[in-house]
C-alpha cells in the first residue's frame, strides 16, 4: 500500500517536469503512427525496404548536418528517393528484392559514414539521431513530429479501405477498379514519413522495430484487419510511453528500453497466439 | 474518351443504389445491342514476345463462355486485357463500350474477377465479411466509407454463395472450396456486369469443383451475368457453357462446344497430349502430368 502511493507521488512528480512531458507525449504519437503503418508494411511485406529506409534517412540527417540544413529536411528526401526507388523496382521486377534493396542499404549507410568521417568535429546530436534520444526532444521538435503525425494518420484514415486492399492481393484491387498503383506508392510514402517521424525518438538502427514489432505482435492475436489495427496501436503506445519511463526510472537509453520492452510482448504473444494454439489442437 | 461515358455513369450509379431491389436492377438496365466485350484482331503481348495474336471475338450480354487451351495458349492474357490490365499492340478490344485502356475505374468496378487461386496465406488476418466488403471498394471510390447499406450488400453475396453462416470466420480457416466461394461472394458483391473466373476449379478436391461450378451456372441463370470462365476442366464444363473458345496464341476455334470439341480441331491444338475415351470424355495429359 505504502509502495503504491510511493510509485504514485513518484510518478506525478515526473510528469510535473515539461521535458517528461515532451518525451511521453513525443513517445505516444510515435508509438501510434509506427504501429499503424506497421500493420500494412507487415501484411504488403514491406518489413527490409523499411529497414533500408531508416539508414537512408539518417545519411540524409548527417549529410544536413554537415551542410547546416535542417536534419529533419534531409532525412525526408533521402527515405523518400530509397522507398520509390525500392518500389520501382519491386514493380519492374528487375532484379530481386532483397538484392536491391540490400544494396541501397549498404550505400546508404556508407554515405552517412562518409558524412561522419567529413566532419572535423565530435557531434552528439548526429549519433542521438542513431540511437534515439526521446528525453531530449525539444519543443519544435514536438511539433514537427505532431504535424507530420497528423498528416500520416490522417492519410491512412482517408484511404484504409484502398490500404487494407492492396495489402491483400494489390492485383485484385487493380482489377476492381482500385487506383492500386498509386496507393502502393502513397504507402511506400507514408513508411518513409512515419521513419522520420521516429528518427528522434528510437533512432535509425530500432526505428524499424517500432514499425514491425506492434504490427507483428497483434498479427498473432486476431483473425480481422480492424482489430489487428486496433492491437497494434494499443502495443506500440503501450510500449513506446513505458519504454521512456522504464528508461528514466532505471537510467537506460529510451530507444533500446522501448524496443526491448516490445520484442517481450511480441515473444509472448507468439507463445500464447490463439492462431497458433488452434493450429496445434487441429493437428 | 468514351463517348457516351457519363450516360453509362449513371446506370452505373442507379445500380448502386440500394433502394432499388437487385432483380429490378437486372431487367430495369437496358441489354446492350452491341457486343459487352468485342475483341477486334487483338494482339496482345511484350517486346519480343506475342501472347495472343489477332483475336477476333465477339460476346454479347448474359453469355456463357468457356475458354479451354494448353498451358501458355494466352488463356490468362486474354482476361487481363478485358480487365483492363493490359493494352492491344495493334487492333482493338472495347469493354463495356470502352477501349481498354480508357477502361475507368468505374468501369472496373462492373468487371468481377476471380483470379488463379494463389497461396493464400493461412495466417493473414481477414475475416470471411471483410474479404468480401472488398468488393465494394472499387465502386465506392475513394474516401468514401462503407455504410450499412454496402454491408447489407456483401451479406447478400455471401448469401448467394450459400456463406453467410460463416462470415466472421477466418479466411484462412476455410476449406479450398470455401474459399472460392468467398471470393465469388467478393466479385458479386461489386454488382458486376461480367464475371471473370480464371480457373476456379484449379486446386479444389473433386467435389468441391463440383460445387463451384453449379454454382457458377446457377448464378448464370439467377442473374444473367456475362461469363468468362477460364478452366482446364472440358467435360466439367461442356454441358454448362453456351460457347466455348479454344485458344493457343490464335483463336483456334469459337462456338457452341459441340462444334467445337471434335477430334480433329482438338488435336491440331493439344496434338498427342489429347486423349479421347470411349465414354467421350476429353482428357488432356499434359494438364493432368504437371497438376
Amino acid at each position: 500500500m505504502l509502495r503504491a502511493s510511493r510509485l504514485r507521488e513518484t510518478m506525478l512528480e515526473l510528469l510535473a517536469y515539461d521535458f517528461m512531458q515532451r518525451s511521453l507525449l513525443a513517445a505516444a504519437l510515435v508509438g501510434a503512427v509506427c504501429s499503424v503503418i506497421g500493420v500494412f508494411v507487415v501484411l504488403r511485406g514491406l518489413a527490409f525496404a523499411g529497414a533500408g529506409t531508416a539508414h537512408a534517412a539518417f545519411a540524409g540527417v548527417t549529410l544536413a548536418y554537415l551542410l547546416g540544413l535542417p536534419p529533419l529536411s534531409l532525412a525526408i528526401v533521402f527515405g523518400l528517393a530509397t522507398v520509390w526507388i525500392t518500389g520501382w523496382v519491386e514493380e519492374k521486377g528487375r532484379m530481386k528484392l532483397d538484392v536491391s534493396i540490400g544494396i541501397l542499404y549498404t550505400a546508404t549507410m556508407a554515405l552517412a559514414i562518409l558524412f561522419l568521417g567529413l566532419m572535423k568535429t565530435y557531434n552528439p546530436e548526429v549519433y542521438g539521431y542513431l540511437f534515439g534520444s526521446v528525453l531530449s526532444v525539444t519543443t519544435e521538435e514536438l511539433l514537427t513530429i505532431g504535424g507530420l503525425s497528423i498528416v500520416v494518420l490522417g492519410t491512412i484514415l482517408l484511404l484504409s479501405k484502398e490500404l487494407y486492399f492492396i495489402a491483400f492481393d494489390q492485383e485484385m484491387a487493380a482489377a476492381s477498379g482500385v487506383p492500386a498503383r498509386q496507393i502502393f506508392y502513397l504507402l511506400l510514402t507514408l513508411v518513409a514519413l512515419t521513419v522520420v517521424i521516429a528518427l528522434k525518438t528510437v533512432g535509425a538502427i530500432l526505428v524499424f522495430a517500432m514499425i514491425l514489432i506492434p504490427a507483428s505482435t497483434a498479427y498473432q492475436l486476431t483473425h480481422s484487419l480492424t482489430q489487428m489495427t486496433l492491437y497494434s496501436v494499443l502495443i506500440g503506445i503501450f510500449c513506446a510511453v513505458t519504454g521512456v519511463l522504464l528508461s528514466y526510472a532505471f537510467d537506460l537509453p529510451s530507444g533500446p528500453s522501448i524496443v526491448l520492452l516490445a520484442t517481450s510482448l511480441f515473444f509472448l504473444a507468439v507463445c500464447c497466439s490463439p492462431k497458433r494454439l488452434h493450429r496445434i489442437q487441429a493437428e | 474518351m468514351c463517348s457516351n461515358w457519363l450516360t453509362r455513369l449513371n446506370r452505373h450509379n442507379r445500380r448502386l443504389d440500394p433502394d432499388i431491389d437487385d432483380n429490378q436492377q437486372l431487367h430495369r438496365t437496358p441489354r446492350m445491342t452491341h457486343p459487352i466485350i468485342r475483341f477486334d484482331h487483338a494482339t496482345f503481348g511484350f517486346p519480343g514476345t506475342v501472347a495472343l495474336e489477332d483475336i477476333s471475338l465477339s460476346i454479347p450480354e448474359s453469355e456463357f463462355v468457356g475458354v479451354i487451351g494448353p498451358n501458355g495458349s494466352g488463356k490468362t492474357t486474354l482476361c487481363r486485357a478485358v480487365l483492363g490490365l493490359m493494352a492491344p499492340v495493334s487492333g482493338t478490344l472495347r469493354v463495356l463500350d470502352c477501349a481498354c485502356e480508357e477502361l475507368r475505374c468505374h468501369h472496373r468496378a462492373l468487371i468481377g474477377y476471380l483470379p488463379q487461386k494463389g497461396m493464400l496465406d493461412r495466417n493473414f488476418p481477414v475475416t470471411v465479411l471483410e474479404a468480401v466488403m472488398m468488393g465494394r471498394y472499387g465502386a465506392l471510390g475513394l474516401f468514401r466509407r462503407p455504410s450499412g447499406k454496402d454491408r447489407d450488400i456483401a451479406r447478400q453475396a455471401l448469401a448467394q454463395v450459400g456463406m453467410d453462416h460463416h462470415r466472421d470466420s477466418a479466411l484462412g480457416a476455410l476449406s479450398g472450396g470455401q474459399q472460392q466461394r468467398v471470393f465469388i461472394a467478393r466479385a458479386l458483391a461489386q454488382q458486376p456486369r461480367i464475371l471473370l473466373l480464371d480457373e476456379p476449379t484449379t486446386g479444389l478436391d473433386l467435389t468441391a469443383q463440383h460445387s463451384v461450378v453449379e454454382l457458377i451456372e446457377q448464378l448464370h441463370h439467377e442473374l444473367k451475368l456475362t461469363i468468362l470462365m477460364i478452366t482446364h476442366d472440358i467435360n466439367m464444363i461442356r454441358s454448362r457453357v453456351d460457347r466455348l473458345v479454344l485458344l493457343k496464341t490464335r483463336l483456334f476455334a469459337a462456338g457452341p462446344p459441340q462444334d467445337v470439341l471434335k477430334p480433329e480441331i482438338l488435336s491440331q491444338v493439344y496434338g498427342k497430349e489429347l486423349v479421347i475415351t470411349d465414354k467421350d470424355l476429353i482428357i488432356v495429359e499434359d494438364y493432368h502430368h504437371h497438376h
